[in-house]
């Protein structure tokens, strides 16, 4: 018997526990407020998500996911910022505040909902495809790659800052009235909007693992151990690269849309190059090389700063620092690493053992 | 017979230095061709050249009648050219069968493959090339901890998967056991009646044993060439190469 933790199918039925135990969850919890702040912990594991398929597939780290995830979030607070205005009232006040009588192009795609949603998540995915083309055909990697990443995204950052007329500046968008999907409004303080998140999170993770199995994620694993033997090969790194990068952003930016759905306000925070780098320092923690330890490692690290953070203030950031740490040097592969280990010493024993039992070892949630 | 590659007055320079100057060769289809020479002789900059992996200061490559002058690598991979590095390049933290199934190669759009989970023809050629590598056993294992002799094979397998028109195989018996070697012989051999292979090597016992044509190189251009016997009686071949050999 082989290393449970390679098994297709135990991989498959601890996805399916980990999400059986999410859907438990409103069912158990009343408290509306927490509720929402667990649905944002699930848009957190959707980014944590998009950065284990692009880094930990592709190998290509990003330290700028904040532009696709930013811009996600920016074109959905626009869409439910336009839902608010009326035919009496068509101005968003951001722009009559700051001398602009007249709604510019750049929000006119907003006006209406459905192709207000459809820029808010084809802008960045276009983004993705446009930026990581150029770069991955100059051949851009590595530690290149992400600083090129991290210059991109603190341009947006200053663009959307200094474009107060257009973005509301460093005040940001704040919709009056939550999303509203036909007649139906979605109201992010109640199990609805954990609902939105959840089946999110769960198709996004499935279609990401289908990914990773099939024969195109097979060659961006190739990609990431040695990119150059795979041109010998007959495949066109490049675009395999500009690809999963792609995929990787529209996610972020799918994580950009529920996020503002569920807060109702959007900033130039949310480019923060500090954001972008935790999303990664998440999928480090958790082990990047498995969605499903990306996302739980989302969860530790933001559930740990909402309660530990807020009872130890700044100590907060030095035992995450230290912990960061600890895991990089000791477990390169992140939290999801001890349970390969865990599995594979079961493995080993009911080997050596002559147990008659055919599958020794519970399915852990593994990768 | 039109030759299966043809490289026309082939220059590589870096800076001021000439690498290759003015290399001219045609491997006929069908043919072994080994390509010998002493170190710093430019072998593997014609293979990096022929490969697209640096591309000629100036002269024509054509492969098959199309002018792969200039091209991406995974263009002329596609067009039929696979190789073997040096360094034996596999992709170590993979597992042996994804090795394999990652070379065979024969859909590479990424579109297509994002909807791919069975790839028809893959099980036979596979367990095909495994018995022929001797890795059946070591399937399952990642790449990373095979010997060296495994990893060759492994990479000569990897470059079987892709069933080339032309194979380049660049010091594919380096580090190998005399069983191995002759293994490796028996299966050039064998490999010659199907498709074209152009090896490198060192080793003169093993170019006696496969060679149809040998070609020596010396400083970036061609001192001779001819069957092994023509080239081991030639006395300039002997100067700059075999002789040095022997001296060693």
């Amino acid at each position: 018997m082989g290393n449970l933790y390679y098994n297709k199918t135990a991989q498959w039925i601890a996805y399916a526990a980990f999400f059986a135990a999410l859907a438990i969850i409103p069912m158990r919890i009343d408290d509306d407020f927490l509720l929402n702040q667990l649905a944002t912990y699930g848009v957190y594991g959707l980014l944590a998500l998009s950065i284990s398929l692009c880094w930990g597939f592709g190998g290509i780290l990003n330290l700028g996911q904040g532009i696709a995830f930013g811009l996600g979030a920016y074109g959905m607070a626009m869409t439910m910022q336009m839902q608010s205005q009326t035919v009496e009232n068509p101005i968003p006040p951001i722009m009559l505040n700051n001398g602009l009588d007249y709604l510019p192009y750049l929000w006119w795609p907003f006006q209406n909902t459905a192709s207000g949603l459809i820029f808010a998540l084809g802008i960045p995915t276009l983004f993705c495809a446009v930026f990581g083309r150029i770069m991955f055909k100059a051949r851009v990697s590595g530690a290149f790659f992400a600083i090129m990443t991290l210059a991109m995204l603190s341009a947006f950052y200053t663009i959307i800052l200094d474009q107060q007329a257009y973005t509301g500046g460093v005040n940001g968008i704040t919709p009056p009235s939550p999303l509203r999907l036909g007649s139906f409004e979605i109201d992010p303080y109640s199990s609805v909007g954990y609902w939105v998140v959840f089946f999110a999170l769960l198709i996004a993770t499935v279609v990401a693992k289908l990914i990773t199995q099939s024969s195109f994620g097979l060659v961006t694993q190739a990609i990431r151990d040695d990119a150059e033997r795979v041109r010998f090969l007959g495949y066109s790194v490049s675009g395999y690269e500009t690809v999963i990068y792609s995929i990787s952003g529209f996610i972020a930016a799918i994580a950009g849309c529920l996020w503002v759905m569920l807060v109702q306000y959007v900033s130039p925070a949310q480019l923060d190059v500090g954001f972008s780098i935790s999303m990664v320092i998440w999928a480090a923690i958790g082990g990047r090389m498995s969605l499903i330890g990306s996302i739980i490692g989302a969860f530790v690290i933001q559930g740990g700063q909402s309660y530990l953070g807020d009872a130890f203030l700044s100590t907060w950031l030095l035992f995450l620092g230290g912990f960061f740490i600890l895991v990089v040097r000791f477990l390169p592969n992140g939290l999801a690493s001890l349970v390969e280990a865990g599995l594979g010493l079961i493995a080993t024993k009911s080997k050596t053992a002559t147990s008659h039992e055919p599958n020794g070892a519970k399915p852990f949630p593994a990768e | 017979m039109a030759g299966l590659l043809e490289i026309h007055h082939l220059c590589k320079s870096f800076d001021t230095i000439k690498v290759i100057d003015d290399f001219s060769l045609e491997v006929v289809e069908g043919t072994l061709c080994c390509l010998v020479g002493p170190n710093g002789a430019g072998k593997t900059t014609t293979m990096d050249l022929i490969t697209g992996r640096i591309k000629p200061t100036s002269g024509k490559l054509v492969f098959a009648g199309e002018d792969i002058t200039g091209q991406d690598e995974h263009v002329i991979a596609r067009a039929g050219i696979g190789r073997k590095f040096q360094v034996p390049a596999v992709l170590r933290d993979l597992t042996v069968r994804q090795n394999l199934t990652v070379a065979f190669s024969r859909q590479t759009n990424p579109f297509f493959n994002l909807l791919r989970f069975n790839v028809p023809g893959l099980k036979d050629k596979l367990d095909e090339i495994a018995t022929l590598a001797g890795l059946t056993h070591r399937l399952d294992e990642r790449a990373g901890i095979l010997s060296h002799g495994e990893t060759q094979w492994l990479e000569i397998g990897m470059v079987l998967m892709q069933s080339p028109r032309l194979m380049l195989m660049d010091e594919p018996i380096a580090g190998m056991t005399e069983g191995e070697i002759e293994k490796t012989a028996r299966i050039f051999k064998e490999l010659r009646k199907s498709t074209t292979l152009i090896v490198v090597e060192h080793d003169m016992g093993f170019v006696r044993e496969i060679a149809d044509v040998v070609t020596v190189m010396h400083m970036g251009s061609l001192l001779a060439q001819g069957t092994i016997q023509q080239i081991e009686s030639d006395p300039r071949v002997r100067d700059v190469y075999l002789g040095e050999q022997e001296a060693a």
